[in-house]
């Protein structure tokens, strides 16, 4: 017997604003608990929402960047339901009129492209932490989330195994980033998905019934917890049992999925209308203002480099693949000439250690004029390539700046012929032996030679210069 | 000298001519209200800030509005930093709020100084004053009897005379009702003129805060400072205030004022029909025109108004859970049971009738038959509203088919009977139109209220209205014995 | 309106209603549903809904932050908290 796995993902993206969607509160993430709460955040008696226009601007960029309908009238709802970190007993969501309807979004499967339909994309408000584990017999409640912007966006079922989801959260994670819609930080919980899944025969029409996995924030969770689930389903599938509709929670510990204890219970979120907000409209003129200021998207990027940096297209596509890197790499590209020198690096060490340390590079320690510095400083040979290889790696643990690391290391490169040859001369006293038999033929000895001589300035002898002198001397 | 029974405009006067200090004033509004502490009509006194601010009034010269040094009461729903706000349920208890609300705000701004906050129904639900949790509120006219709801602390404070005027808010009746029990006058605005931000929610799409005072020259200045758009509060007008004193005096012979129809006036108790008739002659006399008009939907007031306001009420209350702030049950088991425990012993079983009627209207499957289908029918009653609003300037009703009854004699048996009292009052709320009430009599020495309802944002021409017949007429100046209260 | 539907309601509003009274409520809750089910008899087909008697729309505010954070009053308003956080019983996810 054979399935099929239909998936849908909802995905909860944070809005980049600075303050809350109906407060003036900071979003700032990682501040002391309950700091970044006002009076509407902490839900107290009397409060009224008051709407951020910024959220509703970077909601409609996206909805733009994939082609939807805008609805240039918002009208939100109340979702109610008791939970300990959502103060006021409900969320304002958008239930009947969502901002963004349809659009589609593009992913790259192997060397392939799919098209995902995107359902909806609504505004509503995030709610705040609740900490578990901190406080014994105690959960504690932190509402510096709650009220900040959300954007969910929710796709059509049509994403079919675990590769694909992962090729869609990573295509969203660039959209967002690229929109400047959010700051897309997965371990900050900026960019996080719910994912709907269901097994069916191959060939049945209508969808088998689905359980819908909470709160997934990273890709590989999220490949993990979709093959767990689907492997689970099936199992109960074909020992003829049946899937019960639930919500379930990813344990990454254990790399399973199990029910939420919490939406235990069946609720009625009884909707309706959100007495406190009027309807809030977007003016033809915003709507315009948005278009116009629209930003740079990935295609673009790759065309410009190509033509303004004349970079290959390959590396221009790996450069533009990643807001981050493209914004380090133009930052970087402003204080050096050697394009291409500066490209070669963000692919090649660069992108190495923020694989090898699975971070982004606005992350790390790295800043774009301390590598524009160290390829100026390749450039104009004051130090090698070889040393600046390990000039950076000091970047990358200390932060220091190449100048300094090569000033307090005195790791400047030896260029000057008088030093250089006298360093010669000892070298070839030294190894007579070795001469002679370079002179009567065994030219590979060379390499000898200038070994040897890197040996003795801890390979900061510049190895044109080397090879030129040494060349002269080992002559007749 | 006694301050007792005066209006604002008068202990303004005694203010300016120096007969009596601000401070004074404020002492002797204190002293009042501990002398007829009977009343019950305070929750909580301001007797630590009160008195320092008007101290402070006294030096600062620069204030010179019309209410600058009076003193005034809150109604308890209106949240003052540092001063307990209760809505007079045991869930609120102990709650100090962090921060005050826009209308009480305005008013201290503008030099008032708030004495104490008013009793009221539990979270504004009620019509008698009678489901507050710190016990029922006397009718200063006559002991043992409501003194309407759920405004009936303020207007109890007011008929009583302990404070010129006091702050209030309506959402099916709860200032004009109370007013017309207890023999004096309250204005409730247009929907959003006075916002909302501070005002703890009963039902959001009908709430609105408004003066009760001895006249209604006082209301006047009263809504002058309330009046106003607020930034914390998307449901404020965003219109310029205008001063209401100004057309006052205005004479009223272009008048023309509506009798509603279907309200079938003949049926009511003969003496209010007199009443009603002999103020009905008397707008006549001084040249106001009469007609009928037929509003088709207004009866369906009461059962519309009985599912939106509860439906809104239950989601506006959920943020009374314990957690954050009002009163947690003590050994819970779960969070749950924390949930429970705690609302079901906060809350009082009006509320809680409330709460759980507006939970089923919004339940799956009913929706569309409770709750959408009172919101098409609001839209119907106000649709009524426009029309005749096309050919008259205002619209005549008693404020309440009786006077204030006995302690515990309606709605014990069933709810709804007590809700009926509010049918002359509700339609204006779900319009969000301007009305007014006005005594105009006695019965059984219990006052009688008159109801004129105006358009949109018609506010002066109720004033004005309202203002007048008080020139031609002493009803609003009778004044309770308060013997039994000593 | 049944004991089970009450049972529901209750619980979706986190309220329970003493024993000696919940005949009483009950029955009260059938009468005041009476009351707003007569509504059924008016006509409203395409009649829209009016879900705030003003229409109009809420003006928007800057994305510029303005803080009234009370840390300590906020959390000393609570039953249950410590020097950071609102306490509740442990929820167990």
């Amino acid at each position: 017997m054979s399935w099929e796995t239909v998936i849908g993902l909802e995905t909860h993206v944070q809005l980049s604003t600075k303050t809350k969607l109906f407060s003036r509160a900071s979003t700032a993430f990682g501040e002391s608990p309950n700091t970044n709460v006002n009076l509407i955040d902490c839900g107290l008696p009397g409060v009224l929402p008051s709407v951020n226009k910024e959220a509703f601007y970077k909601a409609i960029r996206f909805g733009m960047a994939v082609d939807a309908q805008i609805n240039q009238t918002s009208i939100f709802d109340r979702k109610n339901y008791f939970y300990p970190d959502l103060p006021k007993g409900y969320q304002i969501t958008q239930m009947d009129l969502p901002i963004v309807l349809g659009g589609s979004i593009e992913i790259a499967i192997d060397n392939s492209i799919k098209t995902i339909n995107i359902t909806r994309a609504h505004l509503e408000e995030d709610a705040g932490k609740s900490i578990h584990d901190q406080f014994d017999g105690y959960s504690a409640i932190d509402l510096n989330r709650a009220g900040t912007p959300l954007l969910e966006i929710v796709s059509e079922p049509e994403i079919s195994n675990a590769k694909e989801a992962v090729a869609y959260m990573k295509a969203m994670h660039q959209l967002v980033t690229y929109l400047d819609v959010s700051d897309g930080n997965m371990a900050q919980g900026s960019l996080r998905c719910d994912a709907n899944v269901s097994i069916r025969k191959k060939g049945d029409s209508e969808l088998g019934t689905r359980t819908e996995i909470k709160n997934i924030n990273s890709f590989k969770f999220i490949e993990k917890a979709i093959n767990y689930e689907i492997k689970r389903q099936i199992k109960i599938l074909e020992n003829g049992k049946k899937v019960v509709q639930e919500t379930r929670l990813y344990d990454s510990v254990k790399d399973e999925t199990r029910p939420m204890r919490s939406k235990e219970f069946a609720n009625d979120y009884r909707y309706f209308p959100e007495p406190d907000l009027l309807p809030v409209v977007i003016s033809n003129q915003e709507m315009q203002d948005i278009k116009d200021n629209f930003p740079e998207l990935p295609k673009d990027k790759e065309a410009r480099y190509e033509k303004d940096f004349k970079l290959s297209s390959y590396d221009s596509k790996i450069l533009a693949s990643s807001k981050s890197m493209a914004d380090f790499f133009e930052d970087a590209a402003k204080k050096t000439k050697n394009f291409s020198l500066l490209s070669n690096w963000m692919i090649g060490e660069i992108s190495a250690f923020l694989n090898k340390e699975a971070i982004e590079i606005n992350e790390s320690q790295l800043i774009p004029s301390n590598i524009a510095m160290l390829i100026n400083r390749i450039d104009d040979q004051t130090i090698s390539g070889k040393i600046g290889k390990s000039i950076f790696e000091e970047m990358c643990s200390t932060g220091d700046s190449p100048d300094q690391i090569i000033e307090s290391q005195g790791l400047r490169q030896l260029s000057d012929d008088g030093e250089i040859e006298k360093l010669i001369d000892a070298v070839i006293e030294d190894h007579s032996k070795q001469v002679a038999a370079y002179l009567d033929g065994k030219e590979k000895l060379f390499g000898f030679f200038v070994g040897q001589v890197m040996k003795l300035t801890e390979g900061k002898a510049n190895p044109e210069t080397v090879n030129k002198i040494l060349k002269e001397k080992l002559k007749k | 000298m006694s301050i007792q029974f005066k209006s604002i405009v008068e202990l303004r006067a005694m203010l300016d001519k120096k007969s009596i200090s601000t401070p004074e004033l404020t002492q002797e509004s204190l002293r009042l209200a501990k002398k007829y502490k009977e009343l019950n009509c305070f929750v909580s006194m301001n007797e630590e800030m009160g008195p320092k601010k008007a101290s402070a009034i006294e030096l600062d010269k620069k204030t010179t509005s019309l209410i600058s040094g009076v003193p005034l009461a809150q109604k308890d729903l209106f949240c003052t930093e540092g001063l307990r706000t209760t809505c007079s349920s045991k869930i609120l208890e102990n709650f100090i709020p962090p921060y005050t609300a826009t209308a009480v705000k305005k008013l201290e701004d503008a030099g008032s100084i708030t004495i104490g906050k008013t009793n009221m129904d539990e979270f504004a639900m009620g019509s008698s004053n009678e489901t507050s949790y710190f016990g029922n509120v006397h009718n200063p006219w006559k002991k043992g009897y409501v003194p309407g709801g759920s405004s009936g602390g303020s207007a109890a404070a007011v008929a009583a005379g302990i404070v010129p005027a006091a702050t209030g808010t309506d959402t099916g009746g709860s200032i004009r009702q109370p007013a017309a029990h207890c023999g004096i006058t309250g204005l409730k605005p247009t929907y959003g003129r006075i916002s909302r931000w501070g005002m703890i929610a009963f039902a959001s799409s009908l709430d609105q805060a408004g003066p009760l005072a001895r006249t209604a020259e006082d209301c006047a200045i009263l809504l002058n400072e309330m009046a106003g758009h607020d930034l914390k509060d998307t449901t404020s007008l965003d219109f310029t205030v205008p001063d209401y004193l100004e057309d006052l005096d205005k004479p009223i012979n272009q008048l023309k004022i509506g009798i509603i129809k279907e309200f079938n006036l003949n049926e009511l108790d003969s003496e209010v029909q007199s009443r009603f008739q002999d103020s009905k002659d008397l707008y006549e006399k001084l040249g106001a025109e009469f007609v009928e008009v037929s509003l088709p939907n207004i009866s369906a007031s009461v059962p519309t108004y009985y599912s939106i306001a509860p439906a809104e009420c239950s989601s506006n209350l959920s943020r009374f859970d314990g957690v954050r702030f009002g009163h947690r049950a003590d050994n819970t088991e779960d969070l749950n049971d924390l949930y429970i425990k705690s609302r079901s012993e906060g809350f009082g079983d009006e509320v809680k009738r409330r709460i759980l009627i507006g939970t089923y209207a919004l339940s799956a499957g009913y929706y569309d038959a409770y709750y959408k289908k009172a919101q098409q029918v609001r839209r119907l009653i106000k649709n009524d509203f426009d029309n005749v609003f096309e050919t008259v300037d205002l619209l005549m009703t008693p404020t309440s088919p009786n006077t204030a009854f006995a302690f515990g004699t309606k709605g014990t048996q069933n709810p709804v009977e007590l809700y009926l009292e509010d049918l002359f009052t509700i339609s204006s709320n779900l319009a969000g139109l301007p009305a007014i009430s006005i005594p105009h009599g006695q019965i059984n020495s219990l006052p009688v209220g008159l109801q004129l309802i105006g358009n949109f944002l018609r506010e002066d021409k109720l004033l004005n209205a309202a203002h007048v017949f008080q020139e031609n007429s002493d009803f609003h100046l009778a004044q309770p014995t308060m013997e039994d209260f000593l | 309106m049944d004991q089970e539907t009450v049972r529901t309601i209750c619980y979706l509003a986190r309220l329970e209603i003493d024993q000696n009274k919940s005949q009483k409520i009950q029955k009260d809750l059938e009468i005041i549903i009476e009351l707003i089910g007569s509504l059924q008899s008016i006509d409203t087909t395409n009649v829209e809904p009016l879900f705030s008697p003003l229409e109009m729309t809420a003006l928007k505010h800057e994305d510029v932050e303005k803080s009234d954070n009370k840390k300590e009053k906020f959390l000393e308003n609570a039953a249950a908290s410590n020097e950071d956080y609102f306490l509740v019983p442990r929820v167990v996810e």
